[in-house]
């Protein structure tokens, strides 16, 4: 009986959980080393034309305040262990969305010789938005995918 | 006892500021957002928020004092909320009250920034250094100017009793008195709260997010709280200062209102101010004019 109610009252708590994350997710953009396509669509979907706010996303500078990594970009072995840092600076439970067709294969930097590859050569992702750049519908639906699988979870 | 239990805990202390002080920072976002022309967030956004910090793990760097960076922002909840118990809350009379308490007030109010730049102090990054230094700088540009904002009323009145003052205004609108003082306290409420023309303290596009760069969950959302609960404060206190004492609670809530609608349009009409520029603002100008009022209000009584 006990132990029941705990679960139960363990349940409940997951679920106000869950749904505040799904309600608040906040980014923070990283460029590891994109041609600067991506970050401007990334910004355009900041703007009030787009307002994400509206979804209760917010950009953050600082990434102990993030829940979602947002990357662009092929990575390059400069930058590699700086994406690394930032993605193990991050509270749990953290995300990653990839941004791109670089962030997704390497894209137009390919075999380039300064470049590792794609994102999660280096850090695990969620998911995958494909454009070069995606618009910033894409750039949207991403996040909404990504909340549909935290929801899910 | 029970009935102090129920002052402290839910009205007008405790539970009921906190929700009035997540409803203000949802009022305020969503003004600043329908002022850009955007449709801004939902009702419940800063609850989300809030509850998703806490649900959040808090990573404490390595370097920093344990008990400092825990403590801290429970210091300036706290701080904030012993506040409420003075603070004429909805046109009300004060929960507590003695002689002098406005000074205790106002200090309780400066707890929250000198915690965040103690926070910032002990955080050890750069960034939340450089955070800290803007924050204390910045509160002793605007803290003097708005406590001398806050002693017009007092004058007029002949008390520092938070009842007494409001008690002494008696309904009259000190707004058209006393506009300097006015202005200033508003101001400087601002300025305590970090808003826009005065957020060079968390610059995000120079020192990443101030001094609370490296707090993440728990602690993050403690300090985002007691600034939610100490924007309902300063708005009532102001209220209740320059725009006629106590009245009932639906004509004060919308007092307090229009306030925050002149503070979200401030806020989207100006541009953030070099941490020089707010200390000139602040020293040069408000300072000196609420002086110069404070000459006025003391002539004017010889007269
Ligand atoms: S996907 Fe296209 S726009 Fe984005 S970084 Fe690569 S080349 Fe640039």
């Amino acid at each position: 009986m006990t132990l029941n109610l705990a679960q139960s009252w363990q349940d409940a708590l997951d679920k106000v959980r869950t749904w505040a994350r799904l309600n608040s997710p906040w980014l923070i953009h990283y460029n590891s080393g994109s041609c600067n396509g991506c970050d401007i669509e990334i910004l355009a979907t900041l703007t009030p034309r787009y307002d994400v706010e509206r979804l209760g996303v917010k950009l953050q500078g600082s990434p102990r305040h993030a829940d979602v990594l947002i990357c662009t970009g092929p990575v390059t072995r400069q930058s590699k262990d700086r994406l690394r840092r930032i993605y193990e600076q991050m509270p749990e439970p953290k995300f990653v969305i990839a941004v791109g067709s670089c962030a997704i294969s390497g894209g137009a930097f390919q075999g380039c010789y300064n470049v590792i590859g794609h994102i999660d050569e280096v850090i695990p992702v969620d998911v995958y938005v494909p454009g070069c750049p995606p618009r910033p519908e894409a750039i949207i639906d991403g996040v909404v995918k990504l909340l549909q699988k935290i929801g899910k979870q | 006892m029970i009935s102090d239990l129920t002052t402290l805990l839910f009205f007008p202390g405790g539970l009921s500021m906190l929700l009035a002080g997540m409803a203000f920072t949802w009022l305020d976002r969503k003004l600043l957002a329908r002022l850009q022309n955007r449709l801004g967030p939902r009702w419940f956004q800063p609850l989300a928020d809030m509850v998703k910090l806490l649900a959040k793990e808090e990573v404490v760097p390595a370097g920093v004092n344990r008990l400092l960076f825990v403590g801290l922002p429970v210091v300036a909840l706290a701080g904030a909320l012993t506040a409420v118990l003075y603070i004429p809350l909805w046109g009300l009379p004060p929960a507590a009250s003695f002689p002098g308490d406005l000074v205790v007030t106002v200090y309780l109010l400066s707890l929250l920034t000198l915690c965040t730049g103690l926070a910032g102090a002990n955080s050890g990054g750069r960034f939340s250094l450089l955070g800290a230094t803007r924050t204390l700088t910045q509160l002793f540009a605007y803290e003097a100017p708005f406590l001398m904002a806050l002693m017009g009323p007092a004058l007029v009145a002949g008390s520092w009793q938070i009842a007494l003052i409001t008690a002494g205004i008696n309904g009259r609108w000190l707004l058209f008195t006393q506009p300097i003082g006015f202005l200033v306290a508003l101001i400087g409420l601002m300025g305590k709260l970090e808003m826009p023309p005065f957020d060079a303290p968390e610059a995000e596009t120079e020192i990443v997010a101030g001094a609370l760069t490296e707090y993440s969950g728990r602690g993050l959302a403690l300090f985002y709280l007691g600034r939610s609960v100490e924007m309902v404060l300063g708005l009532t206190l102001v209220a209740a200062f320059y725009l006629g004492g106590l009245s009932n609670p639906v004509a004060f809530l919308l007092k307090t209102l229009g306030l925050l609608l002149f503070i979200a349009i401030v806020q989207s009409l100006m541009a953030r101010l070099r941490i020089d520029q707010t200390v000139g603002l602040w020293w040069r100008y408000g300072a000196l004019l609420v002086l110069l009022q404070w000459l006025v209000l003391w002539g004017g009584r010889w007269l």
